[in-house]
């Protein structure tokens, strides 16, 4: 069991009423699964992610993450908890502007406290699995939307996380960039790692092994 | 990490050039101004410091009170230090009896030079510690030798190695180096000792002083001491303070009180009201200190306001980070290393700014500061200071900064709250409310120096020329002298006075007259004067007659000014009579002749002295004044006064001085402050302005958005402007609200010290305000007009 969600419940009040963006959310995750998670806008898919993602807290509720209980821990600790295990990918990149392929793939690493020497032979590898080497020294924004996406995913897995958290991966790119991604999650999905994605894309679903429907905070 | 930090800082600064010229050149103007005001101050407080004994160096004062106004002066009598020998001798290591310190003319064969110095009791080489570079340590002992300063030493026998040499002063004396020293440091009140000869050859030469010996109430000599080791200033004083008092019955009356002032508080606190000690310089170094740290601070909230103000453009990096796995503290490390490097880049621009404008500064400053390029202590205290100004400037946003939520930021959704502007708004007022008094202050020291130059002086200054007179070798030849002068044709008129023009250098009292009230104790000025005095300055005559040679009685008559007539209380004071109120030994009365129109010898900002121009009967005179032709230029006049001179004097140098530059030397120290705050005020503006068009950039990029459905709406280029510029404006206004109170206060206290002072208008107040607000406007401007000219269709097509 990777992780697992119990009663989960988050909302906001506005103007005396309580509006919930997640309701009783029960959630169990293995090692080894590729879930989507679909529904129409605003039904709490990138809020679930976060979520889970440990970005966001619940009011309600038990999350329990590789035997550790989430809820109770403290923020230093959470942020050791997804810096060891969990890379994000989003649907905008979020790359660093100022920052080189290359210096965006070491970010995470710096974070993790790697020495140079190990940090210099994870980036070059990482550079090399995704035939990126010509582009270390680009900045983002000389590089297409499909590559930066591609420069997103390998900083997300450059710490071999366990999990990865992707939020629409393919919202801003063309239908062929967006199933070369696609690919790409499905092989890692084969080499073991965990991939939790929202899309609304059912053709970006089918390559996942598992698909939760949610409307109004609520799976159905 | 922390080279990745700076990657980013760096590539963020090379990226935004305009912001980074903003901030970073705001900053070190900022810091330069900053600097400069910290060597200055670090100046003004290290003068008297050289000295190895300098925590019991003092001298001696004196207070003394006449018709209820308390003077206090250095001036004491001869018989103090005497008294002082024999009845506290414990209390002192040194007493040191001095004269004033005077140009002297020295010559050596055919070199001559004036230069400063004193009279000195023999072990003044102790008591300040000369430097001793040739002969002896103990060069007053005898009593025609003369101790030089080095430059002198240099200036008048080269090569020549002048131990033993004769020097011949004022072509009177001569007398024999006896050893050269060191010059005494620039900012130290010896700094004028270019010589010092023996006090005994000064009392046995002058018979006025010999005869002074006994007297109390000859006032005329200066006295330094070293108190002794185990004993402090404050018990000495409480020793000594009446010895003056009960040692003589004659000058009881005006309450003399003794006193030491310690070398500490000789430059900076040595200006005393009714007796009372109320600081002096040191008022500068806090005035410009306050300047300094604020013009800092202005710079810093530039810096602030437009790391905050580009907060959203770096939230989207805090968030990648945030969910990357960066802890709020590593952000803040961050955001403060970014700082860091920030100022550090500021700092070098400021050193090199300073360097540019030291000497500039030391012409306006009269200083000779140098760049502490090896001082360890200095390089201590900047580190300190960039530490510092890291922290300060650099503490807001990274706190900021730090504490934005990943979710929020990465969803695009991220709005700065609704107070989020509210800090910033607050640091805009700081900054307008500093600027705008600043531009109060600096406008009411300009109106009072110029109130102060345009008083009517009572003569005219233009074409006069005063020439020393400071050797016996003038004796008697006054007359022939102005002949020829005047048959020269460089010279209309020519007179001779005791004082310069633009001094008094001597007051009287014990008179008596018709009419002066029951124990007044009168306190005339004293000028002796060559009949022509009024006719060479152009002084009028406003009742009775000026002096006339044809009449043998007037070498007993005097001119006084108007206030005196007041002061005296005479109804008709042609033709009364000043007795000399001493009974046994009385000099002649003085027949008053003519009643002057007051000029001003003395200060500008103070209502001018009750005084006496009286005929100089005794050679008592020290300057000639010579009323230049008007039909020539200076120049020529000169070159012929000059001739005329050195055909007369071979022995003496010509030397001369324009009496309209010794006059506006009277406003120099108002002049350097006004001069100095009026930069100090227009940097603090320009740093102002400065951020204020990187927050209006900032706001009108933030708002873009709205500008362009504004537009697509119908708004025209004026509303949009309008709407911009609104928001600024308002701040601005309040900051003046806040300013005119305060600099009203702090203005109307400065002006209480003078006298002769302009009044406080209201409409000062509202031009600064103005200006204030116009500045604004502009600066606003510029960014907001850009904005509004904009095409929406692309400013939407960006979202």
């Amino acid at each position: 069991m990777l992780l697992q969600l119990n009663n989960i419940f988050k909302w906001v009040n506005s103007g005396g009423q309580r509006i919930f963006l997640l309701k009783d959310i029960n959630l169990n995750v293995e090692e080894g699964e590729f879930i989507s998670i679909m529904g129409p806008s605003g039904s709490g898919k990138s809020t679930l992610l976060n979520v889970i993602g440990m970005l966001d807290a619940f009011d309600e509720g038990e999350y329990n993450f590789l035997d550790e209980s989430v809820h109770t821990l403290k923020e230093k600790h959470r942020a050791n908890l997804y810096k060891e295990y969990i890379g994000f990918v989003f649907q905008s990149y979020h790359l660093l502007d100022e920052l080189t392929v290359k210096e965006n793939l070491e970010m995470p690493l710096l974070y993790k406290k790697f020495k140079g020497s190990e940090r210099k032979a994870m980036v070059a590898d990482m550079l090399d699995r995704f035939n990126i080497v010509g582009k270390k020294d680009l900045f983002p924004a000389q590089l297409s939307g499909g590559q930066q996406q591609l420069v997103g995913i390998a900083r997300a897995l450059i710490s071999s996380p366990k999990l990865i958290l992707a939020d629409e991966p393919t919202g801003n790119l063309n239908s062929k960039q967006g199933e070369e991604i696609m690919e790409l999650f499905k092989q890692l999905n084969n080499e073991g790692v965990t991939i939790i994605q929202v899309t609304h894309s059912e053709k970006n679903a089918e390559y996942g092994s598992r698909v939760i429907n949610l409307l109004d905070g609520r799976m159905i | 990490m922390l080279k990745n930090y700076l990657k980013i800082a760096w590539r963020n600064l090379t990226k935004n050039k305009a912001y980074t010229l903003i901030n970073v050149g705001g900053l070190a103007l900022g810091m330069a101004v900053t600097l400069i005001i910290g060597l200055w101050i670090q100046d003004e407080l290290t003068h008297d410091k050289n000295f190895a004994n300098k925590a019991k160096f003092a001298q001696v004062f004196q207070s003394q009170t006449f018709n209820n106004n308390t003077g206090t002066g250095p001036a004491i009598p001869l018989p103090l230090a005497p008294a002082l020998r024999n009845g506290f001798n414990d209390n002192f290591k040194y007493l040191i009896m001095s004269s004033w310190t005077n140009d002297s003319y020295l010559k050596y064969e055919e070199t001559y030079l004036s230069r400063p110095g004193n009279y000195m009791q023999r072990e003044a080489p102790e008591l300040l510690g000369l430097e001793v570079l040739k002969g002896e340590k103990d060069g007053l002992r005898e009593v025609n030798s003369i101790m030089l300063s080095e430059s002198t030493a240099d200036a008048l026998f080269g090569d020549i190695n002048p131990i033993g040499k004769t020097v011949r002063i004022s072509n009177e004396h001569d007398m024999m180096v006896s050893a050269v020293y060191k010059d005494m440091p620039y900012n130290s009140s010896f700094r004028d000792l270019k010589y010092i000869m023996p006090w005994t050859h000064y009392v046995n030469t002058n018979e006025w002083i010999e005869n002074s010996l006994d007297n109390w109430g000859n006032n005329s000599f200066q006295l330094f001491v070293q108190i002794a080791e185990n004993t402090t200033m404050e018990s000495v004083t409480n020793a000594i303070l009446n010895i003056k008092k009960d040692a003589n019955e004659d000058t009881a009356e005006f309450n003399p009180r003794i006193f030491l002032l310690p070398m500490d508080d000789w430059y900076l606190r040595n200006n005393f009201e009714n007796g009372k000690q109320v600081g002096g310089r040191i008022k500068y170094v806090w005035l410009f200190g306050i300047i300094g740290a604020f013009v800092l601070l202005l710079a810093c909230i530039n810096f602030m306001n437009l790391s905050t103000a580009r907060s959203e453009k770096r939230a989207k990096e805090v968030g990648i980070r945030k969910s990357i796995g960066s802890q709020r503290r590593q952000l803040i490390n961050q955001f403060l290393s970014e700082s860091f490097l920030v100022v550090l880049f500021a700092y070098l621009m400021a050193i090199s700014i300073v360097l540019l404008c030291l000497n500039g500064f030391n012409e306006l400053a009269r200083k000779e500061i140098e760049f502490p390029w090896s001082n360890p202590g200095f390089w201590l205290v900047s580190l300190l200071f960039i530490a510092f100004t890291a922290l300060l400037a650099g503490s807001y946003p990274a706190l900021y900064l730090s504490s934005f939520k990943p979710v929020d930021v990465l969803k695009g959704t991220f709005k700065a709250g609704k107070y989020a502007g509210l800090p910033r708004k607050i640091l805009v007022v700081l900054q307008f409310t500093v600027s705008v008094a600043f531009i109060i202050g600096t406008v009411i020291v300009m109106q009072q120096i110029n109130h102060a130059k345009n008083r009517p002086i009572g003569y005219d200054k233009e074409g006069l020329i005063q020439v020393p007179t400071f050797s016996q070798d003038f004796e008697g030849k006054t007359d022939l002298m102005r002949e020829q002068f005047i048959n020269s044709g460089a010279a209309v008129e020519m007179a001779t006075s005791s004082s310069p023009t633009t001094r008094i250098w001597s007051n009287r009292s014990g008179f008596t007259w018709e009419g002066k009230p029951e124990g007044f104790q009168e306190d005339l000025a004293w000028t002796e004067v060559s009949p022509e005095y009024a006719k060479t300055l152009n002084l009028k005559i406003v009742q009775g007659r000026d002096f006339s040679r044809d009449m043998a009685t007037d070498s007993l008559g005097v001119l006084i000014n108007e206030t005196a007539v007041k002061y005296l209380g005479l109804e008709n004071p042609i033709g009364q009579l000043l007795r000399d109120s001493d009974e046994e030994d009385p000099n002649p009365p003085l027949k008053i002749i003519g009643v002057v129109e007051d000029m001003i010898a003395q200060s500008p900002y103070e209502p001018v002295k009750q005084g006496l121009y009286v005929y100089d009967r005794h050679f008592n005179f020290s300057y000639y004044n010579l009323r230049l032709n008007p039909n020539q230029s200076a120049n020529q006049n000169l070159a012929v006064i000059e001739r005329v001179f050195k055909e007369n004097f071979p022995a003496i140098p010509f030397e001369y001085d324009f009496v309209d530059e010794e006059y506006a030397e009277k406003f120099a120290a108002e002049q350097r402050i006004g001069t100095l705050s009026g930069i100090f005020t227009a940097l603090a503006i320009l740093i102002s302005c400065l951020g204020l068009f990187g927050l209006t950039s900032f706001v009108a990029e933030q708002r873009t958005k709205e500008i362009g459905v504004r537009k697509v709406l119908g708004a025209s280029v004026f509303n949009v402007w309008n709407m911009l510029s609104k928001d600024f404006l308002k701040l601005v206004t309040v900051s003046c609200f806040i300013a005119v109170p305060i600099a009203y206060y702090i203005m109307n206290g400065w002006l209480q010290e003078y006298p002769y002072r302009v009044i406080l208008k209201w409409w000062i107040f509202a031009l600064a305000m103005l200006g204030a607000m116009g500045v604004t406007i502009l600066t606003v401007s510029f960014q907001a007009i850009k904005a509004a000219r904009s095409n929406p269709i692309k400013s939407l097509r960006t979202e």
